[in-house]
C-alpha cells in the first residue's frame, strides 16, 4: 500500500498547492482593483511604476497589475464568465468590437464629471474612444506612424528631412535610383519596401485617398485602393516576389540588429513612433530622421496622413469596482502621469495640452513631428466597425497575395471586397440587430 | 555472403549516422544558440561555436526580473507544471488501470461493444470538443484555475484504456482464478495480482501522460489567465514580447531547460518504454 | 449475471463518467451550437442551418479545407515512410542502437511552442540554418516561410522530424515479426527488397494501419505549430487550416456557433477518411489472428 499512500499524498499536496496559486490575495484594508494588461518586459515595468505611484498616492484603493497574454480573448471570456477584471488594457482597434458585444461599461458620465472630454484630448485620438455617442475607453499609450529614413544611405541631395521626397512618385524615383540588387537578384539595398514591416496593410488605401468602409458600406474595391495596391505590385515587379517576401516572416527580426532598417537593407521604412526605442537599444548612434508619409502628387490634400493606433484602458461590463477602477483611469490621464508613461514607452501623448518637458526629454528626437502628425487633419484611425479584425485579415491576405504575385491587385481587392461584404452583412444581421 | 552482409552493415551505419545528424541538428543548434551572446544569434553565415560561452544565459533565463525580459517567473512556471503533471499522472494511471481491468479481466454484458465504441471515440477531433468543454468549465467557474487541466485525467482516456487492456489480456486468467479461490475480491485481485505484473505498461501510460501534460500548450492557452499560473509550455511564449524583441539565446536556454526533465526520464525509461509498447501487442 | 455487470460497470465508472461528461455531452452540445449563433457574451440563439449554408460558400473555409487535405496527403505518407525506414534501420541491431533511438525520438519530446520558434529560425529565408546549408551546396534556396508555395512543405518537413513516437511503435511491431519467416525467405533466396515487401510489410500491416489512421486524425487537426509559426495563416493563408479557422472563429471573432459547425464538418471528414482507410486496409492488411 506504500505506493497508494504516496500517490494520495502527492495528489493532496498538488491540489492544495494548485488552489493556493490560483486564489487571489484580497486586501481587507483597501478596495482591490484588478488590472489586466498586455505588456511584458520593459513596457510592463513602466506601467507597474504608474500603478505603484497610484497605490502610494492614496489609501482607499489598491490596484493589482497582472500581465495577461491574449488579453482580448481572455477578457471577453472573463466577462462572459461573470468575473472580469476591473480594468483591461486592450487595443484601441478593439473598442468597437467590444462595445458592440455589450462587453464594456459606459464611461461617458464618469469621464464628463472629471473633465475628460473632447477638449482634453487630441481629436483624432479622442475619436478612438467614442462610439455611438458614448465613451468606452481612455488612452494609456497612443502612437502615430511616419516614414523613417537613413541619410547615410541616401544621395546627399535628399538626405535631410526638408529635401527627402514628399510624394509617392518622388519616393519611387528615389528607390529606383538607389536600390542595389546582387547578381542573383538578392536585395542588397532596397530604397523602400511596402512589405516592411507589413503591419498596416489595411492602411495603404487611405494614403491614396481610399477608405475601407464608407457610410456603413464596404468600399475596398475602389479606384483609390486599387491605385494603392497597384503601387504595391510595382515593387514586387521591380524587385521580384521572392526578394520582397524575404523581408516578411521576420519574426523577431525587427528587434535585433538584423532589422532591415537598422542593418541597412532598406533606406526608408514606414514605422511607428516607438521605432526610436529599438534604434536606441540595438543600434545607438545610428543616423536617422523621420518625415510624414508620402502622398500622391496629384492629391496634395492627402499631405500629412498618418494612421494612428492606441493602447487603451477600459472597464469591462460586470466589473466589481467601477468607481474605483475609474479613479485609477483618471489618475493615468493626469498630464504628468500620462506624459511620463508615454515618454517611457517612446510614444505620443494623447492630450491636447503638452508640456515642453515632454518634448525635450522624450527618447524619440522626432517626437514633435509625430505629435504634429497626430494633430493633423490627415490623421486617421481604423474604420469603426466591429468586424475590423476580420477585415484587417482580409487586407493582409490581399496584400500578401499581391506581394507574392498570386493575384493581380484587381483580383485581390475584388475578392477582399466580396469576403468583407459577407462578413459585414452577417455581422450586422447577427450582432448589431440584437 | 559475408561481403554482402558487411556492405549492408556499413550502409546501415552510414544511413543511421546521416539521419542522426539530420534529427539532432536542430537540437544542437538550440544548444549552441543557448550559449551565445545575443549579438551572435542571428549572424549570417551562422556561427556554431560562440566566441564567448555564456553559461550565464541559463540563470538569466530563469531570473525573475531581468532588465530585458521583465517579469518571467520560470521557476513558478515549473512549479505549476509539476503540480498539474503529477495530478495528471496519478489520475491517469489510476483511472485507466481500473477501466482497462474492467474491459479485459471482467465479463459483463455489452463489454466488447462498449470497448469498440471507446476505440471509435479516438476519432473525434479535439476541436469539436473544444468549445462545449470550455463552456462547461466556465459554467463550473474553473476557467483560470488548474482544474480543467488535470480533472479530466481522472476519468480515463481511450488511448490508454486501449493500451492497458491489450496488456492486461496477456496475463493468464489462471492467476486471477487462483486468487479468487483464495477468497480475494475483484479489487484485491486488481491491486495484488494484476497491477504488480503490469508495471511496464503502467509506466508507459505514466510516461505518455507525463509528456502530454508537460508539453500541453492548447489547454493552458485556453484555460489559464494569470501569468503567475502559466505552465512551462505556455510560459515560453512570454519570452516573445509584443512589438518584438525576442532574446533568442535566452529562449533557447529556457526551452532546453523545459525539455530536460523529459529527456532524462526518457533516457532512463527507454527500455521499459519499448517493452511496454511491445508487449501490449498491437494485433 | 447481474453481479458481473455491476462489478464491470463499477470498475469502468471513471470512463463511463468521462465518456458522458467529456465526450458525449460536448459532441452533442457542439452539434446543438452549430445550429446557433453563439457569441459567448450572450445566450445562443437558434439560426437553423444558416451556419452550414454559410460554410458552403465560405471561401476562407474552402481554402482552409484544401490546405488541410494537402497537408495530410503530404505529411502522413512522408512521416510513415520515414518512421518505418528508421525503425527498420534500428532493427538491424547495430551498435549504439539505444543512442540512435534516443536521438530519433528526441524531437517528438519538444513542446510545440519551442518547436515552432526553433523552426521559424532554422527555416528563415535569409539567415536560417537550412538555407545556409543549401546555399553552401550552390543551390538556390526557397523562401520557406514567406513563399506561399513552400510554407506547407515546411510544415510537412517539421512533421516528419517529429515521427519519433510512430517509429517506436513500428520498432516494437518489427520485433514481433517471427524470425522463422525471414529464414524461410532466405531459403528461397530472397533479396532484401523482396524480404521487406513480402515479409516485413505484411507482418507490420496492422501497426501501419493503426499509425496511419492516427496520423490522418492528427494531420487533419494540425494547429499548434502553424499557430506559432504562421500567425493568421501567413503568407496569404497558405498555412491556414481547419483547426486554425475553428480557433479564430471561437476565440477571436466570437462566433462559437459557427466554429462548432466547422468542427462538425471536420468530424465528418475524419470519419469518412478513417472508414475509407479501414476499407482499403481490408484487402491489404494481414492479421495473424482473426
Amino acid at each position: 500500500m506504500g505506493i497508494f499512500g504516496l500517490a494520495a499524498t502527492l495528489v493532496v499536496g498538488a491540489v492544495v498547492t494548485g488552489e493556493r496559486v490560483i486564489s487571489r490575495q484580497d486586501r481587507t484594508d483597501r478596495v482591490t482593483v484588478i488590472y489586466w494588461e498586455k505588456w511584458t518586459g520593459s513596457e510592463g515595468e513602466e506601467m507597474r511604476k504608474v500603478v505603484n505611484a497610484f497605490n502610494e498616492s492614496q489609501d482607499r484603493i489598491f490596484v493589482k497589475y497582472l500581465s495577461i497574454s491574449g488579453i482580448d480573448s481572455k477578457t471577453r471570456l472573463a466577462i462572459a464568465g461573470g468575473n472580469p477584471p476591473d480594468v483591461a488594457g486592450i487595443w484601441g482597434d478593439q473598442v468597437v468590437q467590444f462595445a458592440d458585444a455589450n462587453a464594456l461599461t459606459d464611461l461617458t458620465e464618469l469621464a464628463n464629471n472629471k473633465g475628460l472630454d473632447e477638449d482634453y484630448y487630441i481629436p483624432a485620438y479622442w475619436d478612438g474612444y467614442v462610439y455611438k455617442d458614448k465613451v468606452w475607453a481612455l488612452p494609456s499609450t497612443p502612437a502615430a506612424i511616419a516614414l523613417h529614413a537613413r541619410p547615410d544611405l541616401l544621395p546627399p541631395e535628399v538626405a535631410t528631412p526638408e529635401t527627402f521626397p514628399k510624394t509617392f512618385e518622388a519616393l519611387d524615383a528615389l528607390v529606383e535610383k538607389i536600390s542595389v540588387q546582387g547578381p542573383n537578384g538578392s536585395l542588397k539595398l532596397a530604397g523602400f519596401l511596402p512589405s516592411n514591416p507589413g503591419w498596416w496593410n489595411w492602411a495603404w488605401g487611405y494614403y491614396f485617398g481610399g477608405q475601407l468602409i464608407t457610410d456603413d458600406k464596404v468600399t475596398i474595391d475602389t479606384p483609390e485602393n486599387l491605385r494603392a495596391f497597384r503601387w504595391i505590385a510595382k515593387y514586387t515587379k521591380k524587385f521580384g516576389s521572392k526578394e520582397v517576401q524575404s523581408f516578411q516572416g521576420g519574426f523577431g527580426n525587427f528587434a535585433s540588429p538584423q532589422d532591415p532598417f537598422m542593418s541597412g537593407k532598406v533606406a526608408a521604412e514606414q514605422n511607428g513612433v516607438w521605432k526610436a526605442n529599438y534604434i536606441n537599444v540595438y543600434k545607438p548612434g545610428l543616423e536617422w530622421f523621420a518625415v510624414p508619409m508620402p502622398y500622391p502628387a496629384d492629391r496634395p490634400d492627402l499631405k500629412g496622413r498618418s494612421n494612428l493606433s492606441q493602447d487603451v484602458l477600459c472597464i469591462p461590463r460586470g466589473a466589481k469596482h467601477v468607481k474605483e477602477a475609474f479613479e485609477f483611469l483618471s489618475f493615468v490621464q493626469k498630464q504628468d502621469v500620462m506624459e511620463g508613461l508615454c515618454s517611457a514607452h517612446g510614444k505620443n501623448s494623447p492630450l491636447a495640452k503638452v508640456s515642453e518637458k515632454f518634448f525635450d526629454t522624450h527618447p524619440n528626437k522626432y517626437i514633435r513631428l509625430f505629435d504634429q502628425l497626430a494633430r493633423s487633419p490627415g490623421a486617421f484611425n481604423i474604420p469603426k466597425v466591429g468586424v475590423f479584425p476580420q477585415i484587417s485579415n482580409e487586407m493582409n491576405v490581399a496584400f500578401q497575395e499581391v506581394n507574392s504575385e498570386q493575384k493581380t491587385p484587381e483580383r485581390a481587392l475584388a475578392d477582399a471586397q466580396q469576403r468583407a461584404e459577407i462578413i459585414w452583412s452577417t455581422y450586422r444581421k447577427q450582432v448589431l440587430a440584437q | 555472403m559475408g561481403k554482402r552482409k558487411q556492405i549492408q552493415t556499413a550502409l546501415t551505419h552510414v544511413a543511421l549516422i546521416l539521419l542522426s545528424v539530420v534529427f539532432a541538428l536542430p537540437l544542437l543548434w538550440m544548444l549552441s544558440t543557448s550559449l551565445k551572446p545575443i549579438s551572435e544569434t542571428l549572424t549570417t553565415p551562422p556561427k556554431w561555436i560562440p566566441t564567448e560561452v555564456m553559461w550565464s544565459n541559463y540563470p538569466d533565463a530563469i531570473n525573475y526580473n531581468s532588465k530585458q525580459l521583465g517579469y518571467i517567473p520560470f521557476l513558478v512556471y515549473m512549479r505549476n507544471t509539476v503540480v498539474v503533471t503529477i495530478l495528471c499522472i496519478v489520475g491517469s494511471v489510476t483511472s485507466n488501470a481500473l477501466v482497462a481491468y474492467s474491459f479485459s479481466r471482467l465479463r459483463w454484458a455489452g463489454r466488447d461493444a462498449f470497448f469498440g465504441l471507446t476505440v471509435a471515440t479516438m476519432m473525434i477531433p479535439f476541436p469539436v470538443l473544444m468549445v462545449p468543454t470550455f463552456t462547461l468549465f466556465r459554467y463550473l467557474g474553473w476557467v483560470g484555475s488548474f482544474k480543467p487541466l488535470w480533472v479530466p485525467a481522472f476519468f480515463a482516456s481511450a488511448f490508454s484504456i486501449f493500451l492497458l487492456r491489450q496488456f492486461f489480456r496477456t496475463i493468464p486468467m489462471e492467476l486471477s482464478e487462483a486468487a479468487k479461490l483464495d477468497g480475494c475480491s475483484e479489487f484485491r485481485i486488481f491491486t495484488d495480482v494484476i497491477v504488480p505484473l503490469a508495471k511496464p505498461a503502467l509506466m508507459v501510460v505514466a510516461l505518455f501522460t507525463f509528456m502530454g501534460s508537460w508539453n500541453d500548450f492548447l489547454g493552458p492557452l485556453i484555460y489559464l489567465v494569470d501569468q503567475n499560473t502559466f505552465t512551462l509550455a505556455l510560459g515560453l511564449s512570454a519570452y516573445q514580447t509584443q512589438h518584438g524583441g525576442t532574446p533568442w539565446n535566452l529562449l533557447m536556454a529556457a526551452t532546453l531547460l523545459v525539455i530536460l526533465p523529459i529527456l532524462i526520464v526518457f533516457f532512463f525509461a527507454q527500455k521499459l518504454f519499448i517493452q511496454g509498447i511491445a508487449t501490449s501487442g498491437f494485433k | 449475471m447481474k453481479k458481473d455487470l455491476r462489478i464491470g460497470l463499477l470498475f469502468a465508472l471513471p470512463w463511463i463518467l468521462g465518456f458522458i461528461i467529456f465526450l458525449a455531452y460536448p459532441v452533442l452540445a457542439s452539434l446543438y451550437y452549430s445550429f446557433t449563433n453563439f457569441s459567448i457574451l450572450r445566450e445562443p440563439s437558434y439560426v437553423g442551418a444558416d451556419n452550414y449554408a454559410e460554410l458552403a460558400s465560405d471561401t476562407v473555409f474552402h481554402k482552409a479545407l484544401i490546405n488541410t487535405l494537402i497537408y495530410a496527403v503530404g505529411a502522413v505518407p512522408l512521416s510513415t515512410v520515414v518512421a518505418i525506414g528508421l525503425a527498420m534501420l534500428l532493427n538491424t541491431k547495430v551498435k549504439g542502437m539505444s543512442y540512435y533511438r534516443t536521438i530519433f525520438f528526441l524531437p517528438s519530446l519538444v513542446p510545440m511552442v519551442a518547436l515552432g520558434t526553433l523552426f521559424l529560425w532554422i527555416f528563415n529565408g535569409d539567415y536560417g540554418l537550412l538555407n545556409e546549408g543549401i546555399r553552401a551546396a550552390n543551390l538556390e534556396p526557397p523562401n520557406w516561410l514567406g513563399d506561399p508555395a513552400w510554407s506547407k512543405s515546411t510544415l510537412m518537413l517539421i512533421s516528419m522530424w517529429g515521427c519519433g513516437q510512430a517509429m517506436v511503435i513500428y520498432l516494437a511491431g518489427l520485433q514481433n515479426v517471427p524470425v522463422s519467416l525471414y529464414e524461410a525467405a532466405d531459403l528461397d533466396g530472397a533479396k532484401l527488397g523482396k524480404k521487406i515487401w513480402n515479409v516485413t510489410l505484411p507482418m507490420l500491416s496492422p501497426v501501419i494501419l493503426f499509425n496511419v489512421v492516427m496520423g490522418i486524425i492528427g494531420a487533419l487537426q494540425v494547429f499548434a505549430v502553424p499557430y506559432v509559426m504562421f500567425p493568421g495563416g501567413a503568407p496569404a493563408r497558405s498555412t491556414y487550416f481547419i483547426a486554425s479557422y475553428l480557433f479564430d472563429n471561437a476565440f477571436q471573432y466570437q462566433r462559437m456557433g459557427y466554429a462548432s459547425a466547422v468542427g462538425w464538418v471536420m468530424f465528418i471528414i475524419t470519419l469518412v477518411l478513417t472508414l475509407l482507410a479501414l476499407k482499403i486496409s481490408d484487402r491489404h492488411v494481414h492479421y495473424e489472428t482473426e
